[in-house]
């Protein structure tokens, strides 16, 4: 019936519909990609680019060269190892962090009455919407030795010298926490402010405690929106530049950081390209979820 | 029953804590911006004038409007190939290789973006090489590289809402024999219109923001706002930055309480038509 | 035929996109030099002279400046490289040779400073200097010298390179400039082996000494340190010359209340120096000499030294420089300082990523 309908709407041009986002992503995605395999091939070389050809074509002979020493060195050297280990971490607790404060944020917002729930939730969102760089800036003068929190914190007498959190993996999880708590909030109000409250009402009369009460269903019902928000602060913050570069040390290890200095700073183009295609086999399986989930978290955030 | 209601104090407490952190820091940042001291951290009496230093500012001013043009254009690009490539994935998703596209407008969502920066790059250089096209890295690049990280957005925010239209408007206006392409454009856009404008501001504020694809893809010249603010940031605290992000706030609070009145009243009034249509049906 | 018509088909796609192209025009400059760099007058200055307008972008480290000019066609007229790098990169071709019929000013250079970097560009064919300095040790003297005690000498290495001293200092802050280069020049030297060496063995000897005194450096950083000196928030820097006295400055003007100073080690320091050169494949090569010869405009120069601390290699421009900057030895060093010093060189390229990969290991703490 649906096939039937649509060889209707689009007669002769369905080719054409279909063909122009798909060259659109396949040139700008997946071709990039394909490069990065082959440079990840080549060698590096002082001069533009930096990096020698796969092929070449000398006297009608036709030579591709394939170098994979970058591939050998790379699983020699366990400092790329550390760093998707080290970036997986980072993120696991980031999302727990954000699923520890956020999940009763979004179960009482979903509890309030109704006129206030949307205000709420604006204002759990109005944050997301302004500038991410001045959100870690703002961290900054929060988190330095002779920040606001040391100040108060020493002013109240609970310690008396400052806290060493700026630049450490500490600052880290505090500005992922705050980036990406929105994230987490999202999913969780929508699943819980949907659920039926006639199930928990029987739970009750059942003589359930309120712990109980919560623990067998109404975590149970929200599952879905656990597992959604978890995926959408796990994802980015695996991948996430700025928040360490700006409030870890230097000896905060990540992904998106390494890499970054792979390229602009050791200038080794066919090393990061092979890190590149590493990492991008590495995320294949939190991406393969992420497909399986993403239909459902994006209907229901809407 | 009174033992459903969440018990008061309990909620206050976690509200109270949870909206703390989330505003605490931008509290601060606004209230630092009058600071007279150049040092962030000791107040030393109010002052404006650091906004006025921000007026006198020519690389801010200059970046913030380039950034505002990409974000701009990224947006409109974002929406008309989001909004194509969505509607393929809702309505024309029985071709042979679907998969790979269905993984084409995904994996973006999942790949870091200093991966898609590093393969972008690679693949504009490359092109330059091959056939000395686009030259050199600038506003272009940006550009491509910005609607690459929106379009996953739009496209999957749009298949959603293409898929819970009730397609009975659309078969009505065929059998009245209406071309499809008028059709999509007729009918079908106006039914999703909502999904385009928070696809297109959402590609706005991510193309705003993005700092990460722009210092791999920008060029002389194309420096924009997040650049600039990164690079004074790395230099340390500075009090201008906190007039900049109070305006940055104002103007962003206003924008959302905004939207977020309208849309309500369309979303109402929405409702209200379409019961009336169906009533009427 | 096939290429030629894509290129037009491109061509005319780009040609649609408002302001896309980045279109050459006559009247435009695009410098690329390092943070901090440069006076406040001296971009306006040049304009109202020629007309031209300048862009103006900055980095704050030379891999950077690498990485971007390695990428081919990074539009820039005018960049900074230090001289090691310089070398390298004039082997590799990417820059040109100037027209020095069009830079009159460069009559002004000092003679024996210009032949410091033959080595690196032979015949000054290619650079111009920009500025010049040296590798030192910042400090926050009131709060060193209460941690210390007030007879530990300060001008020497073994404040950084002796756990003893540095232990101590990290409750305070000990910066660390974020340059590979630099540091295991150092260190090699500190070592007393060749600081230019290409021994690998010498490098990883190094490595080691850096190890030991890895968990009391706070922060790796060539940029940010400035300020941090200024703020009190370190009290150490393993730095440049011209940052530490600009740091010096900021936090007079602040009123701070702690001295801050700079110092160059009895045993000798690198010095460097950062050359104006113009890459290939600048699209305004004439502005480019423009700018140079305006820069090696004695007061223009000595501007510029006012306000960043670092001497030029411009001899003419010295009787300009404030008599407070330009009899300042940390800033102008003595000739007997001079001799100390050690011309950083450029490295083969296995030694260089053996470099970079200890330095990665150092930094991550591994």
């Amino acid at each position: 019936m649906k096939s039937l309908n649509f060889s209707r709407w689009f007669p002769s041009g369905r080719t054409t519909v279909i063909g122009v986002p798909f060259l659109f992503l396949f040139v700008f995605f997946l071709l990039p990609f394909l490069l990065v395999v082959g440079i990840s091939f080549s060698q590096q070389q002082l001069g533009i680019p930096p990096y020698t050809p796969l092929t070449k074509i000398e006297d009608d002979v036709f030579t591709l060269v394939l170098n994979v020493g970058h591939y050998k060195f790379m699983l020699g050297d366990d400092l790329y190892f550390a760093t998707y280990i080290s970036s997986v971490q980072m993120a696991f607790v980031s999302t727990v962090l954000c699923l520890l404060i956020g999940y009763p944020m979004a179960y009482y917002i979903a509890r309030a009455s109704e006129s206030a729930r949307d205000t709420l939730m604006m204002m759990v969102m109005l944050p997301f919407w302004t500038s991410y760089l001045i959100r870690v800036y703002a961290w900054i003068g929060i988190l330095k030795n002779d920040g606001f929190l040391n100040q108060f914190l020493m002013w109240l007498g609970v310690i008396d010298t400052p806290l060493r959190l700026y630049h450490t993996n500490w600052g880290v999880y505090i500005g992922m926490v705050f980036s990406y708590l929105p994230f987490m909030i999202m999913p969780l109000y929508a699943h819980l402010v949907k659920m039926d409250l006639r199930l928990l009402e029987a739970a009750y009369d059942l003589g359930a405690r309120p712990w109980k009460a919560f623990v067998q269903v109404t975590l149970p019902l929200s599952k879905n929106g656990i597992i959604a928000g978890s995926l959408l602060v796990f994802i980015p913050a695996v991948g996430e530049y700025v928040i360490p570069e700006l409030l870890g040390g230097s000896d905060t290890l990540m992904i998106g950081r390494v890499m970054w200095d792979e390229f602009f700073n050791n200038m080794d183009w066919p090393m990061a390209a092979t890190v590149t295609c590493a990492m991008v086999l590495l995320l294949l399986v939190p991406m393969a979820l992420f497909q399986h989930y993403q239909a459902k978290v994006m209907e229901e955030v809407k | 029953m009174s033992t459903m209601k969440p018990s008061k104090p309990l909620s206050f407490a976690v509200l109270g804590f949870g909206y703390a952190f989330l505003y605490l820091p931008i509290v601060l940042l606004v209230i630092y911006s009058f600071n007279e001291s150049k040092l962030v951290t000791v107040w030393s009496g109010f002052s404006t004038k650091w906004y006025w230093a921000l007026l006198e500012d020519d690389e801010l001013i200059n970046a913030a409007l380039l950034s505002i043009k990409i974000a701009l254009m990224t947006a409109t690009a974002a929406v008309v190939i989001g909004t194509w490539a969505g509607f393929v994935m809702a309505r024309l998703n029985r071709f042979r290789l679907f998969p790979l596209f269905a993984g084409m407008i995904n994996a973006p969502l999942v790949i870091p973006e200093v991966i898609q920066g590093i393969s972008l790059l690679l693949l504009f250089v490359a092109m330059e090489q091959a056939f000395g096209w686009p030259e050199g890295r600038g506003v272009f690049t940006i550009w491509i590289g910005h609607v690459m990280l929106c379009v996953s957005y739009v496209a999957i925010v749009v298949q959603s809402r293409v898929r819970e239209l009730n397609r009975s408007l659309e078969e009505a206006a065929m059998d009245l024999g209406a071309r499809p392409l008028k059709v999509f454009f007729v009918i079908t856009l106006p039914l999703i219109s909502q999904a385009l404008v928070s696809g297109w501001l959402l590609s706005f504020t991510l193309s705003l923001d993005d700092l990460v694809l722009t210092a791999f893809l920008s060029g002389p010249g194309s420096t924009t706002l997040p650049m600039v603010i990164f690079s004074r940031v790395r230099l340390g605290l500075n009090p201008e930055m906190n007039a900049l992000a109070t305006l940055f706030i104002i103007v962003v609070s206003v924008g959302v309480v905004a939207g977020n009145l309208y849309m309500r009243s369309v979303q109402r009034k929405r409702d209200r038509e379409m019961q009336l249509a169906f009533n009427q049906a | 035929m096939k290429k030629k018509l894509v290129k037009k088909v491109l061509c005319s796609l780009l040609l649609l996109l408002p302001s896309a192209g980045v279109l050459a025009e006559d009247k435009a400059l695009n410098v690329y030099n390092w943070s901090d760099y440069i006076a406040k007058g001296t971009i306006p200055g040049f304009e109202k002279q020629t007309g031209v307008k300048v862009k103006y972008d900055v980095y704050d480290s030379d891999d950077t400046l690498q990485a971007k000019m390695m990428t081919g066609r990074a539009g820039y007229d005018i960049v900074v490289p230090t001289s090691n790098f310089m070398a390298k990169q004039i082997e590799a071709g990417i820059y040109q040779k100037l027209d020095k019929s069009k830079i009159p000013n460069l009559a002004n250079l000092d003679k024996g400073l210009m032949a410091k970097i033959q080595d690196a560009d032979p015949g000054n064919a290619h650079g111009v200097p920009w500025a010049y300095g040296t590798d030192g040790l910042g400090y926050n003297f009131t709060k060193v010298k209460a941690i210390l005690g007030k007879d530990t000498p300060l001008d020497t290495w073994d404040i950084l390179f002796d756990p003893k001293y540095v232990s101590k200092l990290k409750g305070c802050g000990v910066s660390v400039l974020d340059q590979a280069n630099d540091v295991f020049a150092v260190a090699l030297h500190h070592l007393g082996k060749d600081p230019n060496s290409k021994n690998p063995a010498d490098y990883q000897a190094a490595f080691e000494l850096l190890k030991k005194i890895r968990p009391y450096i706070t922060q790796f950083n060539s940029s940010g340190y400035i300020n941090d000196l200024a703020n009190g928030d370190i009290c150490l820097a393993l730095g440049w010359s011209g940052d530490v006295n600009i740091a010096k400055h900021r936090a007079a003007e602040a009123k701070r209340t702690y001295q801050l100073g700079y110092v160059i080690p009895k045993s000798g320091a690198p010095i460097w120096f950062d050359v104006m050169v113009i890459p290939k494949d600048a699209p305004h090569v004439d502005a480019a000499l423009k700018w140079i010869n305006y820069i090696e405009n004695p007061e223009v120069n000595a501007a510029i030294t006012d306000e960043v601390f670092y001497p030029t290699a411009n001899a003419a421009a010295r009787k300009f420089v404030k008599p407070e900057i330009a009899n300042d030895p940390s800033i102008y060093p003595p000739e007997s300082v001079m001799k100390t010093l050690f011309l950083l060189k450029p490295l083969p390229s296995d030694i260089m990523r053996l470099q970079n990969r200890l330095w990665t290991q150092l930094k991550t703490g591994r």
